[in-house]
């Protein structure tokens, strides 16, 4: 018999796992059943979006490229900007829209918001495969550089987990968290190098986009992927500083948190 | 003995309704310029810092293997305990200590997503319990037989009747290997067979070994299945004992209550064509004395007065017993010669005896109505009369049991002969 204690009862790793596992499942089913299309809307998002860049940036703005072809240069970017922006819409409102288990079952609460996430990584991978057809179609081969890919995508997911647990907690106490997050997730599109390369970005303006995490990512990952080549150092060294720092600081504000959702939500 | 559940001085506050908004502030800033008082507002819209004492000062322990049943009315603060032991909220102070799993049943299937089969729901359900893929594997076949759903387990549950949806959610808990089960009110759904085998589930958990908490507002199967109550009133313990004397203390309290709210009400629940109306109904003991409750064997006077706008002929009065759950238990009309005058007129008073009533512990109503000769046509039909309770005071109810079971008690004896049929 196990003896009383005044602390949750430890899910084990396992079960853990596998509920993260079942909720990401029924996330996806949720989101993609009784659609003809299916999982092809998580890759017509960014291919349509990349379709508009490159007749909007580069045929009517002559945006450059550094010389690869803009329609793959807009492609590596979105992808993992849809990933963090899809993440943290459905994130910051998971808690409200899962209301019905938060407030009646306990189970550790993170597992809400990381389902979201987990079942964007889905569209992440689909839309990763039409990427490759796309460095096919340009022959735009994969150089040893590549190998840093993982890393970048790692920094992703710790910086979309970070920014979508701190919302969906914030969104818990203060409902105006979700327009606040929706409004500025269009904006931060614009302000971070997707659409076009940290180069052009004027001197007196680069502090301001190395101040946001993702600047790192997109130009990093777009620097092993798309053009094959060292990333910068030194803006991948702040991002990463910048992510770290996020991610701890949104982990405790959630833990510390997560014991009154049920109250307020 | 060891204790499964330990509370200690817990308390309990919420902020009540929504949180303030900026057209809120706003909004009370603009009555404080004008000088109004912002309570009028704050009142309107039902909100702004008041806070509400879900409980207060709690303090009681449950020994593992107990059946403890937590009644009161709506508000005193029961759910709120299910929640604090499930863990799903925190107590505002004070120190609640659970020994073991702890599986709420706050609210059947809760967890079920309707897109998904039957089977998919199994594995997330028990997940959202903390089982593994390999603890539902095994327990796979199980759950499903309980809840009767082979046939429909890979159709999605968006399919599923209310019924269907509950016994799956019941069953995913029951067998998530629970050291603790909390129940609030969930047997309410489902159809009566499932509430059978769910009650007999749960009975065979106490008989385990296992700890079972069970609000509900019905007293017959939280004295089936509980011999502990803790009763909770205003988010205090107003009492708690053996599962019978409460019970019965409850009942008779709330009885008084509801009975002394409407003694001569006649509900608005009218039917029939109004030549006649009922004007007011009593209850009284056979020595006169106006009650509300009697004891299994009293004799009940049910006294009506009534107003004839026209002369009715040859009218039948008709009083009837009827359990709320169940319906008639019994009816009675004013047909024997003599009962009634061959025509009324203008105001009247009709009173019917109920001699020794066998009725079991319970709360009843009275239907009352007034018809034609040939008792088709009603003039007055209150369908929802006045209530009364038959109260087990004094009758040995404590050990309620299962041949205990129904609405009336009539004498019986058992005889034992040996040897083949005869």
């Amino acid at each position: 018999m196990a003896s009383l204690t005044d602390q949750p009862e430890r899910m084990s790793l396992a079960a853990y796992w596998e509920l993260l596992m079942n909720l990401t499942r029924r996330e996806i089913k949720g989101r993609y059943s009784q659609s003809f299309f299916g999982a092809g809307w998580a890759v017509a998002q960014p291919l349509a979006t990349m379709g508009v860049f490159t007749l909007v940036f580069a045929r009517l703005g002559q945006m450059p490229s550094d010389g690869a072809p803009y329609p793959l240069f807009a492609y590596a970017a979105l992808v993992p900007w849809f990933f963090f922006s899809n993440s943290v819409a459905s994130g910051t409102m998971s808690l409200i829209t899962y209301r019905n288990i938060v407030t009646k079952t306990y189970f550790p609460r993170e597992i809400v918001p990381l389902a979201q996430i987990g079942s964007r990584l889905v569209d992440l991978a689909a839309a990763s495969g039409l990427y490759v057809l796309l460095m096919i179609y340009y022959r735009v081969g994969l150089g040893p550089w590549g190998a840093l890919v993982p890393v970048f995508l790692l920094l992703l997911v710790l910086f979309t987990v970070g920014v979508a647990l701190a919302t969906s907690a914030m969104n818990v106490f203060y409902r105006d968290v979700n327009p606040v997050v929706q409004i500025g997730l269009q904006l931060w599109l614009y302000l971070t190098p997707v659409a076009y390369p940290l180069s052009v970005v004027p001197d007196q303006y680069r502090l301001f986009f190395l101040l946001n995490p993702l600047t790192g990512v997109v130009e990093g990952l777009r620097a092993v992927l798309v053009f094959g080549r060292e990333p910068e150092w030194a803006v991948v060294g702040i991002s990463s500083a910048l992510i770290a720092a996020i991610f701890v600081g949104a982990l405790v504000l959630f833990k510390r948190t997560d014991k009154y959702f049920a109250d307020v939500i | 003995m060891s204790i499964a559940i330990q509370l200690e001085n817990v308390s309990k506050r919420y902020r009540a309704g929504r949180s303030r908004t900026v057209v809120d502030l706003v909004a009370s800033s603009l009555n404080d310029l004008r000088g109004k008082s912002a309570t009028v507002h704050s009142a309107n819209r039902g909100t702004v810092d008041a806070t509400i004492h879900a409980l207060r000062d709690v303090s009681f322990e449950v020994p593992t293997g107990a059946g403890l049943g937590i009644i009161g009315r709506n508000g005193a603060g029961k759910t709120t305990l299910l929640k604090l032991i499930s863990r799903v909220t925190w107590p505002t102070s004070g120190k609640v200590r659970v020994a073991g799993r702890a599986v709420s049943l706050i609210e059947l299937g809760a967890g079920f997503h309707p897109e998904l089969t039957g089977r998919e729901n199994v594995y997330l359900g028990a997940g959202l319990f903390g089982l593994t893929r390999t603890d539902i594997d095994r327990q796979f076949d199980a759950i499903v037989e309980f809840a009767d759903v082979a046939r429909l387990i890979d159709t999605p549950m968006k399919r599923y009747s209310s019924g269907l949806y509950a016994r799956l959610g019941f069953s995913v808990a029951m067998h998530s290997r629970p050291d603790i089960v909390l129940v609030d009110e969930v047997l309410a759904v489902g159809d009566a067979a499932f509430r059978r085998r769910a009650m007999e589930a749960l009975r065979q958990l106490i008989e385990q070994g296992k700890t079972v908490l069970f609000i509900s507002h019905d007293m017959w199967n939280v004295r089936r299945l509980c011999s502990q109550i803790l009763w909770m009133e205003d988010g205090r313990v107003r009492a708690s004992g053996p599962a019978g004397e409460i019970a019965e203390r409850y009942m008779s309290e709330v009885n008084v209550e509801a009975l002394s709210a409407n003694a001569t009400a006649l509900q608005s629940h009218r039917g029939g064509t109004g030549e006649v109306r009922f004007a007011s109904v009593e209850l009284h003991r056979a020595d006169g004395a106006a009650a509300g409750i009697f004891a299994p064997g009293d004799t009940v006077l049910v006294r009506a007065a009534y107003r004839a706008g026209v002369s009715v002929e040859r009218p039948v009065f008709q009083v009837a017993v009827v359990d709320v759950d169940t319906g008639i238990v019994v009816s009675t009309a004013s047909t024997a010669a003599g009962d009634v005058p061959a025509v009324i007129q203008g105001d009247g008073v009709i009173e019917c005896r109920l001699e020794r009533i066998p009725l079991r512990p319970r709360q009843y109503v009275l239907r009352l109505s007034i018809t034609d000769p040939f008792q088709l046509a009603s003039y007055d039909v209150v369908t929802a009369g006045p209530r009364f309770a038959v109260s087990g005071q004094g009758t040995g109810v404590d050990s309620l049991a299962d041949e205990q079971d129904g609405l009336v008690s009539i004498p019986f004896q058992f005889t034992h002969h040996d040897g083949d049929r005869a």
